[in-house]
C-alpha cells in the first residue's frame, strides 16, 4: 500500500491533537489542586481554627488601629481621672495615674506581640538552621551539637533569659527579643533535626546526591522546602510561648520599663490593687490568654491542614 | 582499557554484631558501549556495589579495600567534592522507585534543569530547551507544558522516564540502573527497558543494570555477573550464561524463572531455592552457597574453604566446586 505523505501527516497531527486534548480534558476532570489549596480547604473546615484565626486577627487589628484613633495621651498623668471603671469614654477604664487602659493595652499589645513575632522569627531562623545542619551532617557532629542542646535544655528557661538580659545591661525591645530567642530556640532545633533526618532517607535526596548536587543545595533546595509545613505550625506554637515569657519577665519587673508598657507590666500594675480595682489586672491577662489560645488553636488547625495524616488522631 | 574497572572491592557496614561484609571482593569491568547486568537476590550486595562506585554509601558503610577505576581515575581516592563533579556528569544513576525519586516540592522542569545547570554551565533558557528535548526523547507527550507540573501529576512509568531523562541530560559515560523496572507494572517494564537500550546506543553509553529479575538482563545485558552473599559467583556473557549456566545458584535462579509452557518443556510449579542466604557477619571460610547447594557434601571441601573464582571456559568465570560441566564428567567417569 502506498501511503500518501500528506494524508499521513494529517493523520499524525490528528493523533497528536487528540492526545493533547485528552491531556487537557484529563487535567480539567481531575480538578487541579495544589497542596496549598488543599490545606486552605481543610483549614476552612476546622471551625475552632477559623474562630481562633478571627480572634487572632481581631487582636492584631485592635493593637494596630486603636492607638491611631483614640485621642488620649498614653503617658499623661491626670489624677482627676484615676481609677475610672470601664465606661464608654474609657472602655477598659483608667489606672492610678488616670491613663486610658484601652489605649495602653493596645500599645502594650504592640510591644508584646511585636516581641513575640520578632523572637519567633529569630527562633525559627536559629532553630531551623541549627537543627537542619545537625540532622543533615549526622554522625559525630550531630551528636556533639545535640548534646550541647541537651545541656542548654537542662538550664531553666526564665533564669536563662534573665541572665541574658543582665549581660546586656539594658532592657529594651531588641534585648528582650534576643533574650527570649536564646532561651527558647531548642525545641524548634530538635524538631527540625528530626524532620531532616527522616527526610534525608528519601530516595529523592539520594537522587539529588546522585546528580552531583552540592551538599548545601541538597539541604536548602531539596530538604528544607519539605519542612515548610512543620515550620509554619511551629511559628504558631512558639509565638504563645514567647509572648508568655515576655509577659512573665515584665510582670516580675524584669521586662519593659515604664512609662512604656507591655501586657506583662500592665498586669503588674494591676497586681497590687486586684481587690479594689480588679479590671486593671484582668484586662491584660485576658489579652494574653486571648492571643495564646488563638495561636494554639491556629497551630492545631494548621497541623491538621498541612499534614492530613495526623487528622485521625484529632 | 575498559571504561569502568572494579577490582577486589570490599564494602563493609558497621553493625553492633560486627562488620557486615556486604560486598566482599568484587571485581568486574564494563567496556565502553556495553551493558553489564548484575543479578542476585535481595541483600546480595548488588546495590551496595553500585553505591560504592558512586560514593553514595550510608554513613555506617565504608569501602575497606579495592579500587574503582573509572576512565583512568580511582574513584575511591577522590574527595567528596571531586566525586560530586563526577556524579550526574560522568556517571548517572537511576533508582528503583520512581514514585519517591522525584522531590514532591519541586517542578519536573526544575529537577530536570538542575543537573544541567550544575554540570554544564548552561543558561536557564538553554537548560529548559534541552529539558523539553529530553522529555520528548523519553516520549513524554506535551513536554513543554508538562515541565511546569509537579511530580504527583506523573504516573510511575512517566516518572521513571523523567528519571532517565535527568540521568541522560549531561551525556554521562556510564549509566547505573538499580532495579529500574522493579516498581513498575509489567506492561510498563518492557517499554522502559527498550527505551533504556535505545538511548544507551544513541548516547553511546555503557550501562550497569542491577536486578533480581533474570528476564530483565536477558533482554538488555551483554555480560552478566551473578552475585551471592557479597561475591560474584558467576560471570560471563549473557548468551553463555543462559545456555550453559555453571554455578548451582545460577541454575536455581534460572529454574525459578517463569516461562511459557511450550518454550522449555518444563512443567508444573516453579522451583524455589531452599534455605536463606547466609548472615554476612563473621562468615566462615566456606563456600557461601554450600548450605543451599544440592551438590555440596561433606568430603569435597565445600565447608572447608570458599572456592576461588576460576575460568572454567574462556570468558566464563565461576566460583563453585560443582559447576554443571564438571558434574557431568564426574558422573560419566563414575
Amino acid at each position: 500500500m502506498v501511503v500518501d505523505p500528506q494524508q499521513e501527516e494529517l493523520r499524525l497531527s490528528e493523533l497528536t491533537r487528540e492526545s493533547e486534548g485528552g491531556h487537557y480534558e484529563g487535567g480539567a476532570a481531575v480538578n487541579q489542586t495544589s497542596l496549598w489549596r488543599d490545606a486552605v480547604r481543610r483549614f476552612a473546615h476546622n471551625k475552632a481554627a477559623l474562630i481562633a484565626m478571627a480572634a487572632f486577627i481581631l487582636m492584631l487589628l485592635y493593637v494596630v488601629i486603636v492607638p491611631w484613633v483614640v485621642p488620649y495621651d498614653p503617658n499623661a498623668v491626670n489624677f482627676d481621672e484615676a481609677y475610672i471603671s470601664p465606661t464608654w469614654a474609657h472602655p477598659f477604664g483608667t489606672d492610678e495615674f488616670g491613663r486610658d487602659l484601652f489605649l495602653r493595652t493596645a500599645l502594650g499589645g504592640r510591644i508584646s506581640i511585636g516581641i513575640g513575632f520578632a523572637a519567633t522569627f529569630f527562633i525559627m531562623v536559629v532553630g531551623v538552621l541549627y537543627g537542619a545542619f545537625s540532622g543533615f551532617v549526622g554522625g559525630m557532629t550531630d551528636n556533639a551539637l545535640m548534646r550541647f542542646l541537651d545541656a542548654l535544655y537542662g538550664l531553666p528557661y526564665l533564669p536563662f533569659a534573665i541572665i541574658t538580659l543582665a549581660i546586656f545591661g539594658t532592657v529594651n525591645f531588641w534585648t528582650m527579643v534576643v533574650a527570649l530567642t536564646i532561651a527558647s530556640w531548642f525545641t524548634t532545633a530538635r524538631v527540625m533535626r528530626g524532620q531532616i533526618i527522616t527526610l534525608k532517607e528519601n530516595d529523592y535526596v539520594r537522587a539529588a546526591h546522585a546528580i552531583g548536587a552540592r551538599r548545601h543545595r541538597v539541604l536548602f533546595r531539596h530538604l528544607l522546602p519539605n519542612t515548610l509545613g512543620v515550620a509554619i505550625v511551629f511559628v504558631f506554637l512558639e509565638l504563645p510561648g514567647v509572648v508568655l515569657g515576655e509577659a512573665f519577665l515584665s510582670f516580675l519587673g524584669l521586662g519593659i520599663n515604664p512609662p512604656n508598657a507591655s501586657w506583662g507590666s500592665l498586669a503588674q500594675d494591676g497586681y497590687t490593687q486586684y481587690l479594689s480595682h480588679p479590671y486593671i489586672i484582668v484586662i491584660p491577662s485576658v489579652a494574653i490568654a486571648w492571643l495564646i489560645l488563638s495561636a494554639f488553636f491556629i497551630a492545631d488547625g494548621l497541623r491538621d491542614a498541612l499534614d492530613p495524616r495526623t487528622q485521625a488522631a484529632a | 582499557m575498559a571504561l569502568l574497572e572494579v577490582e577486589n572491592l570490599k564494602t563493609y557496614f558497621t553493625s553492633r554484631r560486627g562488620d557486615v561484609h556486604a560486598v566482599d571482593g568484587v571485581s568486574f569491568a564494563v567496556e565502553r558501549g556495553k551493558t553489564l547486568g548484575i543479578v542476585g537476590e535481595s541483600g546480595c550486595g548488588k546495590s551496595v556495589t553500585a553505591l560504592s562506585i558512586m560514593g553514595l554509601l550510608a554513613q555506617n558503610a565504608r569501602i575497606v579495600g579495592g579500587h574503582v577505576r573509572f576512565d583512568g581515575r580511582d574513584l575511591t581516592k577522590l574527595s567528596e567534592r571531586e566525586l560530586e563533579d563526577v556524579r550526574g556528569r560522568q556517571i548517572a544513576m537511576i533508582f528503583q522507585d520512581p514514585m519517591t525519586s522525584l522531590n514532591p516540592t519541586l517542578t519536573i522542569g526544575l529537577q530536570m534543569t538542575e543537573t544541567m545547570r550544575r554540570h554544564l554551565d548552561m543558561s536557564k533558557q538553554d537548560a529548559r530547551r534541552r529539558a523539553i528535548e529530553l522529555l520528548e526523547e523519553v516520549r513524554i507527550p506535551n513536554a513543554r507544558q508538562r515541565l511546569e507540573d509537579y511530580p504527583h501529576r506523573y504516573s510511575g512509568g512517566m516518572r521513571q522516564r523523567v528519571m532517565i531523562a535527568i540521568a541522560l541530560s549531561c551525556n554521562p559515560k556510564l549509566l547505573i540502573a538499580d532495579e529500574p523496572t522493579t516498581a513498575l507494572d509489567v506492561t510498563v517494564q518492557a517499554g522502559i527497558l527498550d527505551l533504556l537500550d535505545d538511548l544507551r546506543v544513541e548516547h553511546q553509553m555503557s550501562m550497569i543494570i542491577i536486578t533480581h529479575d533474570m528476564g530483565v538482563v536477558a533482554e538488555s545485558a551483554d555480560d552478566i555477573a551473578v552475585m551471592y552473599a557479597g561475591q560474584i559467583v558467576e560471570h560471563t556473557n549473557a548468551e553463555e550464561l543462559f545456555d550453559h549456566p555453571e554455578h548451582p545458584y545460577t541454575e536455581a535462579l534460572l529454574g525459578a524463572l517463569p516461562q511459557l509452557e511450550d518454550e522449555s518443556g518444563r512443567e508444573g510449579r516453579l522451583t524455589a531455592i531452599p534455605g536463606r542466604p547466609p548472615d554476612l557477619v563473621g562468615l566462615p571460610d566456606a563456600c557461601r552457597f554450600a548450605p543451599r547447594c544440592p551438590y555440596a557434601n561433606r568430603n569435597d571441601g565445600c565447608a572447608a574453604h570458599n572456592p576461588e573464582l576460576r575460568e572454567i571456559r574462556p570468558g566464563h568465570l565461576v566460583r563453585s566446586a560443582h559447576p554443571a560441566s564438571e558434574r557431568m564428567t564426574t558422573a560419566v567417569t563414575a
